[in-house]
Formats: structure tokens, C-alpha cells, sequence
């Protein structure tokens, strides 16, 4: 039960493990950016080996990063099989025509390219923001990255303190789920058999004791909170301060080399051009 | 015949991973009939997973429970019967409490049942009664009631399903000493009443001492000691190699046999040490 | 003179249905720096009301009358600011019942590092602080673990260092131990008698544990709103029937030396711990 894992964080000491959490939160947006920005064959051909190099910095079996493709393989199939009908090119290019079903060559092409893409999407921002970064990571990123905002007072800091402790509480509340569960199924409850609308009622017995319980726990947490001089983001100091190193300066600049790169891919690289 | 039979079962959690634990490992234990059971064991020595195989909560990944001779797991369909007739209270049970009254929330296993309204009746105000729970405290939410009656009425729920084995963890966890006697007194007379087998998963030795005549003491997920509690506790230095301590009296013997004073080793309660030592000191009895 | 003064307190509740719910009463209380006191109750009988007003966290209350004062400065005037409450949170430091609920971070060095944080303490500082705190409570090898993956007695000892952090001059345990295995307990107690015998810590422990009343300097009994013992832990366990009247046991040690005494046999000194019984019972088996 002490296994949940939080989003899929994998362990490791990786180049990409170690870079500044709000630099991935960058470079990852950027990475995406450039997904889109490509054009023809080549500059899409060197999408896909970066989404493989990026594999490969992090350290983390392909398998595992695999698996997170799998997921979306369907919407993959399926974007992809809209594009090889509904694109419409030259004449010269049709490949197959039978009854309203026209193939054009660069339907193909479009078909590929949108795989591509979305591998890359896929895999980008799961290697910078799920298996090399941790929940709380990003938390703390996303809080310094908006940190601006305050002036415009958005409660940013109360918006990161309550990520943090959402984070802090999923796998208990998890576990207490599982325990009311198993009380209630001692008394004799079914969850599993009958009817939706029976099934639905026959968790009323478990969620109420749950919210019961997380309003309790909430209270208390206030009161401790309260007792250890929290109020609120004022004045308040941080152990962990995130600091940029000369490695997210690396990172930066090989994003910006890479999408100046396919920008000058897209304008002389031979080939068929979206 | 035994009760209950724990027939060589293990345990793996998330079999096949890197997370492989072994909760239980080839555990053989009898349950009699009519006798109060103590289980004993650190966290994590796998109390928790055996308490909730014996009311199938938790199936074995391999060996067998049998209730009355009989494997709960041979209809695994039926399973929901076995709940019926082994009852579990769970750790800090007051947490299970959802109805608008407590004679509600007493009578939800009994409906699950499927008995008629009568019976239903019957069975909560019996169930109350045995915990000691006044009649003006069902018509009250079970949120308005002290820490001590919540836990009650709890136990009260699983009660009012007649179990023939009542199975509980830890019953007396964070209450007082009014309320842990409170709570005892309750398994005594529900047991009194109905000649059902308990089972009682404590930290207390001093508790298991006062209320069980037989012991289980696991860790390691293996079964390291069983036998009536004259048997366990007498072997104090086995149990505290195992990191569990014996009760206080047991202790007290202890010191005193080391200090060359030759007091019988079968000592656990105040009672029996009282007597001892008044007949060896020649006090008046 | 007192660290802790409290002078006729009188305090109650609003119930659900509005009316006032008396739970101290008279209440009068003296605490010195550096003592190790046991609070004593049933549930119910108000010591952990006591124990929250001490930090003043409750303000759903009914009725409030007589002072409390700490360290010198009044806390029970209506003309405390929030900057004096905040002073007085550094002060005295509390510990609850169930680890989970007061355990902020998803990582044990952040967690300990929040109260500092919340002081504004410079970086440095915290890092300081946080490690002294994480060595004390002997929990360093655990600083970058997650806490829901502790035991129970090793996120209370987190939940202790949150507070040492903070540097009070009192600590609050109020029923810390309540939630835990006698290993957890034992780890907990162990720490507070630590704190006290070492750093010279002010505690208090709310409790409803015998044997770790036994082994504070000063056992307090509070029953229905008053204190009813007050007094060394021998001299509190002598009192068996005033105890029991108020829903409490005795140390099972204290219980036979009291019934063998009551017996006509002589044993003589103070007996709360087996040890102790052990060598009173062997001097009284040579005298016979």
C-alpha cells in the first residue's frame, strides 16, 4: 500500500533529473513550440532522434517511456488515419481513388508527420515533466515562475501550498479509502456486484466516513499549521531555493539551437513541406 | 474440532514487481471454539493482512483457511457469507460510521443480510446492550458521541450480525483506561452470550494477559510462538529477542528470580502476583 | 517564578445546539522552566482544552475568564495582536495525537523546515536548525524520505523535530503517543524525556498512558475541569482510589505494592517502575 507511485516519477541522478525544474518547465514548452514549427521530412526526422536522445540523456528504460505512448495510441491511429483521408493535394499525387475514398501521397506524408509529432509531444513532456521530475518539483516551479503574478495579487503562493499538500495527502487518503472499504465490506457491503445505480448507492457508505475524515484531517492540519507560526506567504523564507546552474544555461541554449535548426530545416531542407 | 484452521498460508503484495513484500509466510494456526485468541506481533509482522483472511477480505496466494473444516475459498462467490459469520472489527473503527443515527449504522450489516425487520431490531438493541450503549444514544448521530460510545457502536455494527468468530484489531487503540475496559467488558459478555470464538489483535501485553487464554505471537510474517498465555509468557526471553515486551508482572517476576528470589514463572496478572507474593511474604490473605 | 502561570481559569464550549458546555473550571496551574509535567485525564475532561489554549487555537469558545500568563506576558488579554500570538507560537511549541494530520511536506527535510520557513529565518539558518533538529530525534538517514512511508513513531519524531526547529522554550505533546505501537510510543517518550533532561526543555505531556506519566517530574490529575492531584508520580499513584474515581488506572507496579501493603506486608519507598518494585519487594523478602 506504501507503493502508490505519484505521477511516474523514476529515481535517478540522470543530466535531466538534475536540471532546474522551472528551466524544464521551459524547455519543455519550447520543445512543444518546436514540434509545431516543423515542416518536411527532415526537420521531422530530427524531431523523432531528439525524442529519442532526450530517452536516452534521462537514463530511463525505453520500455517505460514506451509504455506512456501506448496510452495514446488509438487518438495516434486515429489522427493519423483522418489525415491520410481528408488531405487533399495535387492531382498528380493521388494514389488510390475508389468511390469517395481519395489517397493522396501527401496524405501520407501528413499522417506520418502528425505521429511524429505527437510521439515527440508525448515524449518530450513526459521526459522533462513526469519521470524526471518530481510533483512536489514542479510545485515549487510553477510557484517561482508565477511569483510575478503576486504583484497582480494572485494568490500564488496559497495556489503552490495547497498543490503541496494535495500532493502531501493523495497517498493517505488513498489508503484510508481502502481501509473504510474493506470495514464496510466486513459488513457485508458489495462494490462490485449489481447494477450501476446499485453500485453507485453502495458507496455512500464509504464516502461519507472519507469526507468526514479529510474535513477532520484538515482541521487539524489548520490548527498544526497554525502552531508552527504559518501565515500565510508574508515573510516567509525556503529551506530548498531553486538556482540556476550552468547546466540549465547548456540546456537553454541547445533548445534554442534546436529550434533555430528546424526553422532553417523548414526553409532549405529539400522534400515534400507541410 | 478448531474453528478456524490457518492452513500454510502466504502472502505477497504486488506479486511479480519490485515491491514484492511477503506479508505472510507458510502461517499454521488453530482457532478453537469458545476460547478468546490473542494475536501479538510488531507493525508490519503481518497482523493486519492474516486478521482480514479470516473473514476473506484478503485471499492467500497460497495455502488455505478453513472455517468449521471447511475452505472459506472453495466458492469464491460465495465469500460474502463467510463475512457474516466471521466478524471484523477493523482498527479505529469509529471511522466506519456513516447513518444519521447509530441505530442505523448498527443495523447496516443485518440489512446487508437480508433479515427481516424484526430480527433487525432485535439484533441492534441486543448488540447495544452487550457494548453498553444507552437506548438515547441510538436516536443520536454517531458524530455527537464521545470517542469511547463511537467505538462502541462500531463494534455494536459487526455484533449485530451474530458472527461465530468475532475478529477484532486492536479494539482498545487510543482510549482511556475507563474506555478500554469499557470495550473489553463488551467482547466478554458478547462472547458469554453467544459462545462465539474471539479473536484480538493487540500491542498490549498487559490486555492480552487480562482477557485471552491463548496466544499467537507472530513476526517476520512467520508464526513464532503459539500456546496458551502461560506458555508464551513464560518464555520472556524469546519474546523480548523479538522485540515485544512481556506484561509488567511477568517482568517484575523476571527481575526478582535474577535477583535470586524463586517466584513461579507462570505469573502475568496483578492478581496472581498479589497472591503469590502475600503467601511467600506471609502477609494476611 | 513560573514559566507557566494560569490563575483561576474558567473556560466552556458552545454546543450544537448554542448552549455553553462548562470544561475548565477554577483552574489554577503553575509551571516552571525546565519542569517535565504529566497531565493526567479521561478523555473528555478538558486537559487537552488546556493544552490548545496554551497556543490559542481555539477561538469557536463560549465562555473565557481568569489569565493565563506565559513567560511574563499575559495571553489571555483581549489586547494580544497577531504579532504577539506569533511570538508566543515560537515560544511554546505543540505537538498532536496523529502524526499524519500535522506533517505539511511531501519530503521529511522540508517538513521539519516549514516552522523556520515560517519565521523567515534566513537559509542558512533553516539548514542549521533543520539538521540539529533531524539529529536530536535521530531521524537524519531520513531526511530525504517521504514521510507516508515512516512509521508511526518516526513521523511523530518528524513531526517533534518540525517543532524543536522552531527553537520553544516549552513543548506541548498533546496525546502524541495516543496513535502509536509501544515501539512508537517508547521512541516518542524516549524523545521528550531527551528534551527535557538535555536541552533543558520545558514539556508537557497530555496523556492517558500510565507508565509515561510515571516517568515525569510532576504528575497533574485532571478530572471534569479541575486539577484533583498534583504532586510526584509516587506520590500521585499512592492516591488509587481518588485515581480510579476519575476513570484512571494505576501503574500495575503501583497496584501490587499497594494491595501487598494493604495486606500488612512492609515495603517500603517509592515504586513505579518495575525496576523499582522488583528491588523494594527483594528488600522486604530478606527483612522476612
Amino acid at each position: 500500500m506504501n507503493n502508490i507511485a505519484l505521477g511516474q516519477f523514476y529515481p535517478s541522478s540522470s543530466v535531466m533529473h538534475r536540471l532546474d525544474p522551472r528551466m524544464k518547465i521551459i524547455i519543455a514548452i519550447a520543445y512543444i513550440v518546436a514540434s509545431f514549427l516543423c515542416k518536411n521530412v527532415i526537420s521531422f526526422a530530427l524531431l523523432l532522434v531528439s525524442a529519442f536522445a532526450l530517452i536516452l540523456l534521462s537514463r530511463i528504460p525505453v520500455k517505460i517511456v514506451l509504455r506512456s505512448i501506448k496510452a495514446i495510441i488509438f487518438i495516434m491511429i486515429f489522427t493519423a488515419v483522418l489525415n491520410v483521408f481528408w488531405t487533399k493535394g495535387d492531382a498528380e499525387e493521388l494514389l488510390v481513388s475508389w468511390k469517395f475514398i481519395q489517397i493522396y501521397m501527401s496524405g501520407i506524408y501528413n499522417a506520418v508527420f502528425i505521429a511524429v509529432r505527437i510521439i515527440a509531444m508525448i515524449i518530450g513532456t513526459s521526459i522533462f515533466l513526469t519521470y524526471t521530475t518530481t510533483p512536489i518539483q514542479l510545485t515549487d516551479a510553477i510557484e517561482q515562475l508565477l511569483a510575478p503574478l503576486k504583484l497582480l495579487k494572485v494568490p500564488v503562493h496559497e495556489f503552490a501550498m495547497m498543490m503541496t499538500i494535495a500532493l502531501r495527502f493523495i497517498p493517505t487518503i488513498v489508503e484510508e479509502t481502502e481501509k473504510i472499504m474493506a470495514a464496510q465490506k466486513a459488513r457485508g457491503a458489495d462494490f462490485t456486484n449489481g447494477s450501476l445505480a446499485k453500485r453507485a448507492k453502495a458507496l455512500i457508505p464509504v464516502l461519507i466516513p472519507l469526507f468526514i475524515s479529510a474535513f477532520r484531517r484538515a482541521g487539524e492540519l489548520a490548527t498544526a499549521m497554525t502552531c508552527r507560526c504559518y501565515r500565510g506567504g508574508k515573510g516567509r523564507t525556503k529551506l530548498n531555493v531553486l538556482r540556476f546552474t550552468y547546466r540549465d544555461f547548456i540546456a537553454l541554449v541547445f533548445i534554442a539551437a534546436f529550434i533555430a535548426g528546424i526553422v532553417l530545416l523548414n526553409i532549405y531542407a529539400p522534400g515534400y513541406s507541410m | 474440532m478448531a474453528k478456524i484452521t490457518v492452513d500454510n498460508v502466504s502472502y505477497v503484495y504486488s506479486a511479480g514487481t519490485p515491491f514484492e513484500v511477503r506479508a505472510l509466510d507458510g502461517v499454521c494456526i488453530e482457532i478453537k471454539e469458545n476460547t478468546v485468541t490473542g494475536i501479538i506481533g510488531h507493525t508490519g509482522s503481518g497482523k493486519s493482512t492474516l486478521v482480514q483472511m479470516f473473514n476473506g477480505l484478503v485471499k492467500p496466494s497460497s495455502g488455505r483457511i478453513l472455517l468449521d473444516g471447511e475452505d472459506i475459498w472453495a466458492k469464491p462467490k460465495e465469500i460474502g457469507k463467510v463475512r457474516y459469520r466471521v466478524g471484523l472489527v477493523m482498527q479505529y473503527p469509529e471511522y466506519q460510521l456513516f447513518e444519521d443515527t447509530v441505530w442505523e449504522d448498527i443495523a447496516y450489516g443485518p440489512k446487508n443480510m437480508g433479515l427481516d425487520g424484526d430480527e433487525i431490531k432485535k439484533r441492534v438493541s441486543e448488540a447495544a446492550e452487550l457494548v453498553g450503549l444507552e437506548k438515547d444514544a441510538l436516536e443520536k448521530s454517531p458524530f455527537d458521541l464521545s470517542g469511547g460510545q463511537k467505538r462502541r457502536a462500531a463494534i455494536a455494527g459487526i455484533m449485530a450480525m451474530r458472527p461465530e468468530v468475532l475478529v477484532l484489531d486492536e479494539p482498545s487503540a487510543g482510549l482511556d483506561p475507563a474506555g478500554r475496559n469499557s470495550i473489553f467488558d463488551g467482547i466478554k459478555r458478547y462472547a458469554a452470550a453467544t459462545g462465539a470464538a474471539v479473536i484480538i489483535v493487540s500491542h498490549s501485553m498487559d490486555d492480552m494477559a487480562k482477557y485471552c487464554s491463548e496466544l499467537v505471537v507472530l513476526s517476520h510474517s512467520k508464526v513464532a510462538m503459539t500456546g496458551s498465555c502461560r506458555e508464551v509468557f513464560s518464555k520472556c526471553e524469546e519474546l523480548e529477542s523479538i522485540g515485544l515486551g512481556v506484561p509488567q508482572m511477568t517482568r517484575l517476576v523476571m527481575l526478582l528470580r535474577e535477583k535470586g528470589i524463586d517466584v513461579p514463572t507462570d505469573i502475568y496478572t496483578v492478581d496472581e502476583a498479589e497472591a503469590t507474593l502475600a503467601r511467600m511474604l506471609g502477609g494476611a490473605l | 517564578m513560573s514559566y507557566i502561570k494560569i490563575r483561576n481559569l474558567n473556560f466552556s464550549y458552545k454546543d450544537d445546539e448554542g448552549n455553553p458546555e462548562s470544561v475548565l473550571r477554577d483552574l489554577s496551574l503553575d509551571i516552571k522552566k525546565g519542569e517535565y509535567v504529566a497531565v493526567l485525564g479521561h478523555n473528555g475532561s478538558g486537559k487537552s482544552t488546556l493544552a490548545k489554549l496554551l497556543n490559542l487555537v481555539i477561538d469557536d469558545y463560549d465562555y473565557f475568564e481568569g489569565s493565563i500568563e506565559i513567560d511574563g506576558v499575559e495571553i489571555s488579554s483581549s489586547d494580544m495582536t497577531e504579532d504577539d500570538i506569533y511570538e508566543l507560537r515560537k515560544k511554546v511549541g505543540m505537538v498532536f495525537q496523529n502524526p499524519d494530520n500535522q506533517i505539511v511536506a511531501t519530503i521529511v527535510e522540508e517538513d521539519v523546515a516549514f516552522g523556520p520557513e515560517n519565521l523567515g529565518l534566513p537559509r542558512e539558518e533553516i539548514r542549521r536548525r533543520v539538521d540539529e533538529a533531524l539529529a536530536t530525534v535521530g531521524m537524519t538517514e531520513y531526511s530525504r524520505h517521504e514521510p507516508h512511508r515512516l512509521s508511526g513513531g518516526q513521523k511523530q519524531r518528524i513531526a517533534i523535530a518540525g517543532i524543536i526547529a522552531m527553537r520553544p522554550e516549552c513543548i506541548i505533546f498533546d496525546e502524541s503517543t495516543a496513535m502509536l505501537d509501544p515501539m512508537g510510543r517508547r521512541e516518542v517518550v524516549d524523545t521528550m524525556e531527551k528534551l527535557n533532561r538535555e536541552e533543558g526543555k520545558t514539556i508537557i505531556t497530555i496523556t492517558h498512558y500510565m507508565d509515561e506519566a510515571v516517568r515525569a517530574d510532576r504528575v497533574v490529575v485532571i478530572d471534569d475541569g479541575r486539577i484533583i492531584l498534583d504532586g510526584k508520580p509516587s506520590e500521585i499513584f499512592a492516591e488509587a482510589d481518588k485515581l480510579r474515581a476519575c476513570g484512571l488506572d494505576l501503574p500495575q507496579c503501583s497496584d501490587l505494592v499497594l494491595r501487598l501493603r494493604s495486606r500488612g506486608i512492609k515495603i517500603d519507598g517509592e515504586i513505579n517502575t518495575p525496576e523499582e518494585c522488583a528491588e523494594a519487594i527483594y528488600k522486604a523478602f530478606k527483612k522476612s
